[in-house]
């Protein structure tokens, strides 16, 4: 595919495209969905965050089988202390249209890594799955005008009572029964009430203080205020350099890069999409060097202003995205190696319509296996796409790609959202793996998938890595409307190819 | 008792106590009871505003016990009701004895109303307006409170800014009571007034209590040898107790309200373990099987019985003398007692059900995250130490000379 940045009249670009900011981190997609067997049980897990927290998710579970009689949920620490003891656990409800659906609502008490424990019983007995969240509130919230009229009348009517209870006090209190207040004792009492007024002003302004204290720090407990960014620079040797800078408390005292750990082989997947129109983007994979920095081998980039989006997992398993901007020119790089790839397409543009083919840079397609009804924000659902080589037909020789049948990155026109998802979810498989590990251990099933290769397995590819499926399937769910592109990745005969998908999500 | 006297009261022909700002007085005679004898009886809405403020002591036992051991709570629980209930009481109780008092055309209402206050042109006693103050600030923290969970999430402190004026409302609706008991007693003789005075010193017991439980979180075992703890009980403590105590004029006024205060926590410590609960948030860090109840109270009952000592030592000294005196009483012997009797609760001779140092809420990381029979040094060096338990005996010493000033006037309320 060739460079298509200087086709694109300029209006079109200030009418459509925000120009992509440096977004925060997990990028604009809080929701966590997954897909995996739970014992004899395949389950699609969607775990709605609350805004705040502690706060309520809500936890939607969807059976694959109609089999499943009861849904428990319980929240659970990710690893270390925390995750072998259980509160008595919610039960989901059984949606009275489709027996397959639960729903329930738990609380998500305290941020960083946690799992959401789901424990499923049914007529092939029971099962346990840990879904990793990472918990951070969203946002804090502006109180209404309504509530905050309401509230301000109040405290007038308390400020201007507690006033008048120290001048009656004053003027009357110790009186005797029947005896009138004196002139002095009026006077007494206006200086009192205007004391009291003075000293209630006092109170009033730390009390708004010490508001304005706790909201400030409820706003550094947020996700957005311990998000990392990503400072990239391109060394004269035509190697990118990557710092992940962390802000907030969590990142000056827990958080170190020499810490991270690796998620489905690599401790940074990079992906650098190039903006305004997204027409091309690159998967590498950076390796740490010294000092916690990271440097990448570049293949040839076409010059451009680029979005970076880096993925790394800490070491208690919290996923991250460090974001970032960078201008590159014109590079002439190293071939692409190991799972470093790279895609190109036509740009991204609000007026085209939503695309379900696309070319593979082999001959092969990939559809994009939808029906016509829109897409719509906040809803989860299983994205399927099938791999035809040439002579379109399914093919059977899909491999694993990082250990996993494919991988998929949903991005929206602006950058404000940008999700790595794999056939098993949101989830980062480093933090599945931790939460797979806390699990009591469970009996071995038969008939078990044959494993690709078991030595890129991860739990969550167990249910997809089948050797004759021509099909690769992503949990997810946009989390607002917009233009979105989808770049969907497998791998054949050894080569990643890229299929790119556009999608108007209303 | 019949009433057998009368007294001659000047009122304003809209029923005000004829004063500067009344016009066109008149003169009637209302009924005064004899109030010395025993058989008169306490007023029922003393006793009302007596079960408010149990009520809301025991509740706020309760719902910290409850976030300790289940977590999660509603509107509804048990221990909320119990909370609710004292700004319902004491909200309605307020409120009737002023409109009663304001509008009421018995003698009974006359007599209520030539000892009252006036307020916005309502009357009553000086008490109920100052609970009625309290019940308003109670509902008002409702929405405030609601508001602040959505907002920032569900605060699992006591000290925010929405609890914080809960808890005022109901600390107002304790003085209140405090000033309506206050009132009666100082109108009182004889066996009335004895009896009034250990209901006044049974609410400064309360008062002190709920000083306690505000700071809470800075007053844990692993805190005491801390003077940063020494300071906020040197903050919250002395104005409480000997205003209550000097008010009362007993003689042991200062051994009772912290004897009420420190039977209060201890039957929540002794008697809550009782009942099972289990948590019902997560993550769960400790294995809760029971209510996990607050820890051990404050010793203050040495310095309860130092300062009603002191007290008969040091009357004819000047004021200011006395507070330099009763507050660094109070602070050497609170410091001398807890700070060995922390290393007691740090041992494990206290991990029983008397001391209850082995009790953990379920969300504690105790164990994992720190050790809690390890004391905590929020002071980095000595120098910080003394600074801070100098600036705890000047509060010491401030509150108390506070606590005189308030007595005095409680000593000459009347209404």
């Amino acid at each position: 595919m060739g460079d298509h940045r200087m086709r694109i009249p300029s209006f079109l670009v200030a009418l459509s495209f925000v120009v992509c900011a440096p977004a925060n981190a997990h990028v604009g997609s809080a929701d966590v969905f997954y897909e995996n067997d739970a014992g004899p049980y395949h389950v699609f897990v969607t775990v709605r965050m609350p805004k705040v927290i502690p706060g309520l998710a809500q936890v939607e579970i969807r059976s694959e089988s109609n089999d499943v009689h009861e849904v428990r949920l319980n929240i659970l620490r990710l690893s270390g202390f925390g995750y072998k003891l259980q509160a008595i656990p919610d039960l989901a409800q059984r949606s009275p249209e489709d027996p397959r659906f639960f729903v329930g609502s738990i609380w998500v008490m305290e941020t960083y890594d946690l799992q959401v424990r789901i424990q499923l019983d049914g007529a092939r007995g029971k099962a346990e799955l840990g879904v990793p969240i990472p918990a951070f509130a969203q946002d804090t919230l502006r109180m209404q005008k309504s509530l905050g009229a309401l509230l301000l009348g109040c405290m007038i009517f308390l400020s201007i009572g507690i006033v008048s209870v120290v001048g009656a006090s004053v003027r009357e209190a110790q009186l005797q029964p029947g005896e009138a207040p004196t002139v002095k004792g009026l006077r007494k009492a206006r200086t009192a009430m205007f004391g009291a007024s003075a000293l209630l002003l006092i109170v009033i302004c730390l009390g708004n203080a010490w508001w304005k204290a706790d909201a400030r720090n409820s706003q550094t407990q947020t996700w957005s205020s311990n998000s990392p960014n990503a400072l990239a620079t391109l060394r004269s040797d035509g190697r990118l350099l990557l710092r992940v800078q962390g802000q907030g408390e969590l990142w000056a005292t827990y958080i170190k890069p020499e810490k991270f750990i690796p998620d489905h082989g690599h401790l940074m997947h990079l992906f650098l999409i190039r903006l305004p129109y997204m027409d091309r983007m690159y998967h590498l994979h950076p390796e740490r060097i010294e000092g916690g920095s990271f440097l990448e081998n570049l293949p040839t980039v076409f010059a451009g202003k680029y979005q970076i989006f880096a993925d790394i997992v800490d070491d208690s398993g919290v996923p991250w995205t460090a974001v970032g901007q960078i201008d590159l020119p014109n590079v002439a790089g190293m071939p692409l190696s190991g799972d470093d790839s790279q895609a190109s397409e036509g740009p991204l543009t609000p007026t085209k319509d939503d695309s379900t083919l696309a070319q593979l840079p082999d001959g092969g397609r990939m559809i994009w296996e939808r029906d016509s009804s829109p897409l719509r924000a906040n809803v989860p659902m299983s994205f399927h796409f099938r791999v035809e080589d040439r002579n379109k037909r399914a093919v059977q020789d899909i491999e694993p790609y990082m250990g996993m049948a494919g991988h998929a990155a949903f991005v929206r026109s602006d950058c404000s959202v940008f999700a790595h998802v794999h056939p098993a979810g949101s989830v980062s498989m480093a933090a599945l793996q931790l939460a797979q590990a806390s699990l009591p251990p469970a009996p071995p099933r038969a008939n078990e998938p044959q494993l690709v290769n078991q030595r890129d397995s991860h739990p969550a590819m167990q249910m997809t890595m089948n050797v004759s499926s021509p099909e690769v399937s992503f949990p997810y769910g946009f989390p607002k409307a917009g233009l979105y592109r989808i770049f969907v990745q497998i791998k054949r005969s050894g080569r990643v190819q890229t299929g790119v998908f556009d999608a108007h999500v209303e | 008792m019949n009433a057998e006297l009368t007294t001659r009261v000047v009122v304003a022909q809209n029923g005000d106590v004829a004063g500067p700002h009344t016009s066109q007085p008149v003169s009637i005679d209302i009924p005064v009871p004899k109030a010395t004898s025993a058989t008169f009886r306490i007023p029922a809405a003393i006793w009302c505003m007596l079960v408010a403020i149990t009520s809301d002591m025991i509740g706020g036992y309760w719902d910290v016990a409850w976030h300790q051991s289940i977590g999660r709570d509603t509107f509804w629980t048990p221990a909320h009701l119990a909370i609710q209930l004292c700004g319902v009481l004491g909200g309605l109780t307020s409120g009737f004895l002023i409109l009663s008092t304001t509008f009421g055309h018995s003698p009974a209402a006359y007599q209520r109303r030539s000892a009252s206050v006036k307020i916005w042109g309502f009357r009553g006693p000086l008490g109920a307006f100052i609970a009625a103050w309290g019940g308003f600030a109670m509902i008002t923290s409702a929405p405030f409170d609601n508001w602040w969970h959505s907002a920032y999430g569900l605060d699992v402190t006591i000290l925010s800014p929405p609890h914080v004026l809960l808890m005022s409302g109901s600390i107002a609706i304790d003085i209140g009571t405090l000033i309506l008991i206050g009132g009666a007693m100082n109108r009182s003789h004889g066996d009335l007034r004895a009896m009034f005075r250990r209901l006044f010193l049974y609410v400064g017991g309360i008062i002190v209590m709920h000083s306690c439980f505000l700071i809470t979180e800075y007053t844990g075992s692993g805190a005491l040898h801390s003077a940063t703890a020494y300071l906020v009980v040197s903050m919250a403590v002395p104005l409480a107790l000997v205003g209550v105590a000097r008010a009362s004029e007993h003689r042991w006024g200062n051994a009772i309200i912290v004897a009420v205060y420190t039977a209060a926590v201890l039957a929540q410590l002794w008697i809550l373990p009782l009942f099972a609960a289990q948590p019902k948030l997560g993550p769960v860090y400790q294995n809760v099987t029971h209510f996990i109840p607050m820890a051990f109270p404050l010793l203050l009952i040495v310095p309860g019985l130092a300062l009603d000592l002191l007290r008969r030592a040091t009357k004819p000294w000047k004021p200011w003398l006395q507070a330099v005196s009763t507050g660094t009483v109070f602070l050497a012997s609170f410091v001398s007692l807890q700070w060995p009797f922390a290393n007691f609760l740090m041992s494990p001779l206290s991990r029983n059900r008397i001391f209850g140092t082995h009790y953990f809420s379920y969300d504690d990381t105790a164990g994992f995250m720190y050790d809690p029979y390890r004391f905590q040094a929020s002071e980095n060096t000595r120098s910080q130490f003394w600074m801070v338990m100098t600036v705890a005996l000047v509060a010491a010493i401030l509150t108390t000379r506070l606590g005189f000033v308030w007595a005095n006037w409680i000593k000459r309320v009347q209404r």
